[in-house]
């Protein structure tokens, strides 16, 4: 059984083994992942130096990119400071301590 | 009555019954698109290609497998998920949020072929705090109602 470390030092590497172990699942679950079924449903996980393996994992990512595509199309374009300035529309105020001060000019 | 499902509506329906699609195809057995939903008619066909090329690839590298060749494929990237399905007449593929639970989308595309194929209708729960759900008037009608009905009309 693991010993309980105790005190500061302990605490510390406590926290520094729980953030160690958080980052590599958060990696692990970025890896791509593949797998096969047969027809009764029974599951089989491709290694990444299987065969096709590359070749699927490209095809699924240019699948994503296309649909990643089509959902920035769809979505409206985000509009940057100044956009409105060159368009000729009226400068709105950012903040209440701007309109103050806007106030405060006229 | 419910509508049947047609191979054009197959995507779309995919995409309305499970919240983690982002888009799908339908290819006949010859691998030519049947239907398409969630990107742009010009990106329809090189969608359609790619899922046919996902299959080919499988079985290229997968043919020899016990089980015979495979029926379904889930390949999980970084940015998202694919997962496709196929019958001796149409495959079905899907993509999918990286979050989406496998065994559901699975379930979901086997359900969609289903309905296209056999005319099965899928059933689909309606929360009881909706207004106008179908169900039990009453907690007693509830209580007397079996938890499978399925079971309980075999039966009569």
């Amino acid at each position: 059984m693991k010993e309980k470390r105790k005190g500061p030092i302990g605490r510390a590497a406590d926290l520094a083994e729980g953030f160690a172990a958080t980052m590599r699942r958060m990696q692990r679950e970025r890896e791509p992942r593949l797998l096969v079924y047969d027809e009764t449903g029974y599951a089989r996980l491709v290694q990444p130096n299987g065969r096709g393996y590359q070749n699927l994992v490209e095809t699924a990512e240019r699948m994503v990119g296309l649909v990643e595509d089509a959902e920035a199309e769809g979505r409206p374009l985000r509009r940057v400071r100044g956009d409105a300035e060159a368009a000729g529309e009226p400068r709105r105020a950012r903040s209440r301590r701007d309109a103050f001060a806007e106030e405060e000019d006229a | 009555m419910a509508p049947v499902l047609t191979p054009e509506r197959t995507a779309e329906r995919l995409c309305e019954l499970s919240a983690d699609v982002r888009a799908a195809v339908l290819l006949d057995a010859a691998g030519a698109p049947a239907g398409v939903h969630g990107v742009a008619k010009a990106n329809s066909r090189e969608l359609a290609e790619l899922a046919r090329e996902l299959f080919e690839a499988v079985d290229r590298a997968h043919r020899d497998l016990p089980g015979g060749p495979p029926e379904q494929v889930e390949v999980q990237v970084d940015r998202g998920a694919v997962f496709a399905s196929r019958t001796p007449r149409w495959t079905l593929a899907a993509v999918a949020r990286r979050t989406a639970l496998s065994s559901l989308l699975l379930m979901d595309l086997r359900a969609v072929l289903g309905e296209l194929e056999h005319g099965r209708p899928i059933r689909r729960s309606v929360a009881a705090s909706e207004e106008g759900a179908p169900g039990p008037a009453s907690e007693e009608a509830a209580a007397s109602e079996s938890p499978v009905p399925e079971l309980g009309q075999d039966a009569e």
